[in-house]
């Protein structure tokens, strides 16, 4: 015992140190998995706070680009409106028949989203993983893993909530793909390659599809974003010369470098939708 | 003014320097499309290299965990940061010894400096251990030796800049001796 105590005391500074150390690898590795960490993220209340106080300053010198962007946000669902709205005389064919006149039994009922708006107070474009802080919480009714876009297309996945504050995982990161379809619906994956936050990759692209620059490129339903957000339009392309595949760069529809608000979006059918998928997995 | 205000004071001004600006600025040495990889600079190990020579390594250890968790909180990479400070905070004792001529006990009430080192030592102590701060840091960031050209840039730039930050700091609060 008095050996022990004598190993301690000389080598005290060493087990701190490893202990220490230890400690730092057990938040790394609680990062990575599901259900993270809250307490050490800028979704904790004092941090929030701190990031609030800053972004209420710094929020006067963006407002002209934050109303240029909700203006043209404004004309884009407008027109989207008046796409459903009104009854194009000339081109009266099927194809072109208003939405609102279908058959309300046919109309698959799959999807029922919540939009809540959100003040973006901290925002990174250059670490391997980058993060968001909103200044809405659990009291506010957001929730872990809910999808975050913003007016002109995807921004991230809710990874930290706290009291009034959570913190987003957004696109640009290397740990998690977003499924993508290009408009006749070829799906892939996008991930970002971690040099430029304009640019996006978009693989698995048939190499004899033809795919021409400024395509747009859109969400599928099986993410966790809704279906049909634009996340990018194809800046250049290369093929894969031993798959025969083409890999598309993207330019990227949300400006991530200065996001001043975004919309967090609940899927009320999730639940649903898991819970089957979880029986599905047990039966087997 | 007293030792521990001072040094509380200097904490809270790296921090703020840290998350407000540098955090924020996106740093890339030549502008290719997909050349070179955008870098943070980091100045909060300073604080932990300009702590009393005295300090003893416990005392060390723990301020710079503390350090590091900070500054992990407010960029959202819970340990990265912690890991890498307490590692230099474990290794400047050692390094303080092999530069300075006496023993660290005939340096009392007194932080490493240009007054007491000397320009050089003083360099070569922050280059030293800022290389292994981002080293470290940059190393669990990738998490991978696929890509060990970015890597290495990643390191070497941002230690470069980084000691341009510690030599703008030192020219302006180092007083001369008339």
């Amino acid at each position: 015992m008095r050996n022990f105590l004598l190993f301690v005391r000389r080598f005290f500074n060493l087990i701190l140190f490893l202990f220490l150390e230890a400690i730092c690898f057990v938040l790394l590795a609680r990062t990575n998995s599901i259900q993270g960490n809250d307490v050490m993220s800028s979704a904790n209340t004092f941090v929030g706070i701190v990031y609030k106080k800053q972004a209420d300053v710094a929020y006067y010198f963006n407002l002209r680009e934050m109303n240029d962007s909700l203006f043209n946000e404004n004309l884009r669902l407008r027109s989207l409106l008046s796409a459903t709205k009104t009854v194009d005389t000339l081109k009266d064919s099927t194809a072109s028949l208003p939405f609102t006149e279908i058959d309300s039994t046919h109309i698959v009922h799959y999807a029922d989203y919540v939009f809540r708006e959100a003040h973006v107070i901290n925002n990174s474009v250059i670490a391997e993983n980058n993060f968001i802080t909103i200044d809405r919480g659990s009291n506010q009714g957001i929730q872990k893993n809910m999808a975050v876009i913003s007016g002109c297309g995807i921004v991230g996945e809710v990874v930290h909530v706290s009291g009034n504050f959570s913190s987003i995982l957004s696109v640009l990161n290397v740990k998690r793909k977003v499924s993508a379809k290009l408009k006749d619906g070829t799906t892939g994956f996008v991930s970002w390659e971690n040099n430029d936050p304009n640019m996006l990759v978009l693989d698995d692209i048939p190499g004899e599809k033809k795919v021409y620059r400024n395509d747009s490129v859109f969400t599928t339903n099986y993410s966790l974003f809704p279906a049909d957000v634009l996340i990018g339009t194809v800046w250049k392309r290369k093929i894969n010369k031993k798959t025969n595949q083409q890999i598309l760069f993207l330019r990227s529809a949300t400006n991530f470098r200065n996001l001043q608000y975004v919309y967090v979006v609940e899927d009320k059918m999730k639940k649903e939708k898991t819970d089957l998928e979880a029986t599905h997995k047990d039966g087997k | 003014m007293n030792d521990y205000l001072k040094n509380i004071f200097r904490f809270l001004l790296f921090l703020l320097i840290q998350v407000f600006v540098l955090n924020r600025v996106e740093l890339r040495w030549w502008s290719q499309p997909t050349g070179f990889p955008l870098f943070v600079p980091y100045l909060y190990p300073l604080f932990i290299l300009l702590l009393p020579i005295e300090t003893p390594v416990w005392a060390l250890l723990l301020i710079g965990f503390f350090t590091g968790i900070t500054v992990d909180s407010f960029s959202n990479t819970a340990g990265m940061h912690a890991c890498a400070t307490v590692m230099i905070a474990y290794l400047r004792t050692n390094v303080l010894n092999a530069l300075l001529p006496k023993a660290l006990e005939d340096y009392p009430d007194q932080s490493p400096g240009v007054k007491n080192m000397g320009w050089v030592p003083f360099l070569a102590y922050a280059l030293f251990l800022f290389l292994i701060h981002h080293a470290v840091f940059f190393l669990i960031e990738l998490w991978t030796f696929n890509n060990m050209g970015v890597l290495l840039l990643k390191i070497v730039a941002s230690t470069i800049t980084s000691m341009l930050l510690v030599l703008i700091y030192l020219l302006l609060f180092t007083k001369e001796a008339r």
